[in-house]
């Protein structure tokens, strides 16, 4: 495997801000409202489960908008995809609400 | 590029059937995300000639298939006609390379060389082509980011062009080449745009010359900052306004779980109507075929084992090949529009009580084609205890094997009412749902206590679905059945024609009087034919002989040794000789059965269920009463009845403890169901 550590096409700017200084601001995914949209600022739940709803795009700073509140719970992420979680793992997603 | 002969020997090829191919010179393995047309794609480029194939050792399916690619223009001085034998892997869909499950790992063995599928010589592919979803472009950057790693020739596939375009998205395919490194293109598996590009360009993929971070955060950045240079239109929310709707209808508490019955009733209302009429022509056909092998061939063992064996046996499984078709197409119809993954949530609400959750969906909706590939889906659901009880219940649901069983009890119960008979069917199904939920229930307060995971699923968008993907996903399937059918069916059929006719037994004395009794008759009357009073005699005298034959068979020996068990349950010895062979695999019975009356079979033009259907005890009376049809019905919708679950279940669960739970307990649950439903039969029914 080669290590790749610096990009390659262009430098990233750091978009993800660490969590820990806007954690008074983020609230549980299932307190939006019906088409409000947020960010996500981190999950909390098993290390397993956090990272296969990453790999689904629930990543920190991804944008999500309620579609259905509920069970499930229905999320449209970026316009791009929407994905359907357990009323109990939405509320462990914690979200940033958009100004 | 990498050597391309290389191929290595490895513990997973077995020693086929070698079919005359060449050796594939190029191995091309396809990764994606789940739900990004990737299969559609792969069926686009390969057609008919994929396969579905398994990875030893392992519970997913990967599509295979052998095709000539087209030399890429570059490499196009040697003999262009030719093309390049090659082989294309569809592996399993993956969010990420590097996630703790069972597809991830597959695919990170696959590309490393060390797996390969059934069939095939594990070999590091020659290249890899990531399809990924124009439409969410963002999401998708991070596999191909991954890929990049790997350093293998790489070639990406922008899929769903013709969404995105209608989206409003545009994508600069030219500059995303050049961010990654490698080959782009941008085409549709649905429509078929870009696709002759796509080919021309697989055999010659280059190892990228750019590459990736390779921590999960870096990679989300790379791909956030790639997908803002090359991606430009709408990205926000678009009018999502019907896909909304219909989310909140069929994922709806009420609504929801109505449109699910509805849906799955006009499912296999739709299969009972259509394959009615293909399972006509093969009855008749093989009826036809029975009595013209008979009619050709001189009398004797061969004579025998074809008519009564061979025909009589893989007709009455090959019959079941229209049911079995329209299913997993209707299936795959509903899975290409996007409904399934919304069911899944009616369905986690639906089982939450009885302690399993929606991720029992697909293992529990795949063991209604067969238990066996459902107790390997279980493998993806994250808790144990979840898991364990998903494996002890999916047995329970109706299974493929169990169709034609149900289809001959039916129309045995209701000939000539389709409207019942397609009640009936539901009802069995419902029961073995039912019997599956209480199985669950009780494990979970028992020996597996605890709550069931919640469930996070893609919901796909709404599509009009792929017919080609449909019908070559059906093709796979009856093929699968089919060869089923020519290999282990047959030869049961034939095991038990042997059992069934050996030892011969002499003509008993009754028979010896009756014949003579005819031939007094025949040589009192001056005709050359013989009068219809001397033929009834001789009728008589064959029935006799063929029933004792039947009788002192080894097989009627070891039904006769066995018939006290299932006395109660209201079976004879020949039926229970059927529930004994079907204990190998549930489908034999009807096979079993069709052996067995074939062989005492009087009236010539009948068809394989019709002579089923008409069959008589021992003592000459009909052997399907309703009692003994509604009970045997029960029986098979809960019994156990199937050798290699039960040894998958043994290896899924971790030890034969957790089969045989599982045997004694389903034993137990349908002699039960069966005894009540005999019993109830004959206090209530009035037979």
């Amino acid at each position: 495997m080669i290590e790749a550590p610096s990009m390659s096409s262009q430098p990233a700017e750091p978009s993800a801000q660490p969590s820990a200084q806007i954690e008074s601001k983020s609230i549980p995914m299932t307190q939006l409202m019906r088409g409000q949209t947020g960010r996500i600022d981190r999950t909390q739940s098993h290390p397993d489960e956090c990272s296969m709803l990453r790999a689904m795009g629930l990543r920190p700073d991804a944008s999500v908008q309620m579609c259905r509140l509920g069970e499930p719970c229905i999320v449209s992420l970026s316009g791009a995809c929407r994905i359907g979680l357990a009323k109990d793992i939405a509320s462990r997603v914690m979200v940033r609400i958009d100004d | 590029m990498p050597s391309t002969d290389s191929s290595t020997p490895s513990d997973h090829s077995k020693p086929e059937i070698a079919e005359p191919r060449q050796v594939p010179r190029h191995a091309i393995a396809v990764l994606g995300n789940p739900n990004v047309g990737k299969t559609t794609l792969f069926n686009r480029i390969a057609g008919i000639r994929a396969k579905t194939s398994n990875f030893p050792g392992t519970t997913q399916e990967a599509r295979v298939a052998h095709v000539q690619l087209p030399i890429s223009i570059d490499e196009a001085n040697t003999d262009a006609q030719a093309g390049i034998a090659s082989l294309l892997i569809d592996l399993p869909g993956i969010y990420s390379l590097n996630l703790d499950l069972s597809e991830s790992q597959v695919c990170r063995q696959v590309l490393d060389g060390s797996l390969a599928p059934a069939g095939e010589t594990a070999r590091v592919p020659d290249a890899l082509l990531v399809v990924i979803d124009a439409t969410n472009l963002m999401r998708n950057l991070s596999i191909v980011g991954e890929s990049l790693s790997r350093r293998l020739p790489t070639i990406v596939a922008v899929n769903m062009i013709d969404a995105a375009r209608r989206k409003g998205i545009h994508i600069d395919a030219a500059k995303l080449s050049e961010c990654l490194g490698c080959k782009v293109v941008l085409c549709s598996a649905r429509t078929g745009d870009g696709l002759d590009t796509l080919v021309e360009q697989l055999t010659s993929a280059k190892i990228p010359d750019r590459s990736a971070p390779t921590d999960q955060a870096g990679i989300e950045r790379w791909a956030q900052s790639i997908y803002e240079q090359v991606s430009a239109g709408s990205t926000g929310n678009q009018d999502d306004s019907l896909t909304d709707r219909l989310d909140r209808a069929f994922t709806h508490p009420v609504l929801g779980l109505l449109s699910f019955v509805a849906i799955m009733t006009g499912l296999f209302w739709t299969i009972f109507k259509f394959a009615a009429y293909p399972m006509d022509w093969i009855d008749l056909w093989f009826g036809h075929a029975g009595n013209w092998v008979g009619a050709i061939m001189p009398a004797g063992p061969i004579h025998d084992l074809m008519v009564d064996g061979v025909i009589a046996g893989v007709g009455g499984t090959v019959i079941f090949l229209p049911q079995i078709c329209l299913l997993f197409f209707m299936l795959a119809l509903l899975e290409g529009t996007g409904y399934l993954a919304r069911a899944a949530f009616v369905i986690d609400r639906a089982l939450r009580p009885f302690g399993m959750s929606g991720h029992a969906f697909v293992p529990l909706l795949s063991s209604h084609a067969c238990a066996i590939p459902g107790i390997m889906a279980a493998r993806a659901i994250p808790d144990r205890r979840d898991r364990l009880a998903t494996i002890l219940v999916a047995p329970f649901m109706s299974c493929t094997a169990r169709i034609p069983v149900y289809v001959l009890l039916t129309t045995i119960l209701f000939p000539g009412e389709p409207m019942r008979q397609a009640l009936a069917f539901t009802m069995c199904y419902v029961l073995g749902i039912a019997a599956g939920l209480f199985t669950s229930l009780l494990f979970r307060r028992t020996i597996l206590r605890g709550k069931s995971r919640p469930m996070a699923l893609e919901l796909p968008s709404y599509r009009v679905p792929d017919l080609k993907s449909a019908l070559l996903l059906t093709f796979d399937r009856g093929m699968v059945f089919l060869k089923k059918a020519g290999t282990m069916i047959l030869a049961i059929s034939i095991v038990l024609w042997w059992l069934g006719a050996y030892p011969h037994s002499d003509p008993t004395q009754a028979s010896i009087d009756l014949r003579a009794q005819g031939d007094s008759i025949v040589q009192s009357t001056p005709e050359a034919e013989p009068s219809q009073q001397a033929q009834a005699f001789f009728d008589e005298a064959d029935a006799l002989d063929t029933r004792n034959a039947a009788k002192n068979s080894m097989l009627g020996r070891l039904g006769s040794a066995f018939q006290p068990v299932f006395a109660p349950l209201g079976y004879d010895r020949q039926l229970t000789v059927g529930v004994l062979a079907s204990f190998a695999a549930r489908e034999v019975f009807v096979s079993t059965m069709a052996v067995q009356v074939a062989g005492s079979d009087d009236v010539e033009d009948e068809t394989v269920l019709g002579s089923i259907a008409n069959a008589t005890k021992d003592d000459g009376s009909p052997m399907f009463t309703p009692a003994t049809s509604w009970s045997l019905l029960i029986f098979y919708v809960l019994a156990s009845l199937c050798l290699p679950t039960l040894v998958v279940t043994a290896k899924e669960a971790g030890g034969w403890k957790w089969a045989m739970l599982q045997l004694g307990w389903m034993s137990l649950v349908a002699y039960a169901g069966a005894l009540i439903a005999y019993q109830s039969v004959l206090i209530f029914g009035g037979a």
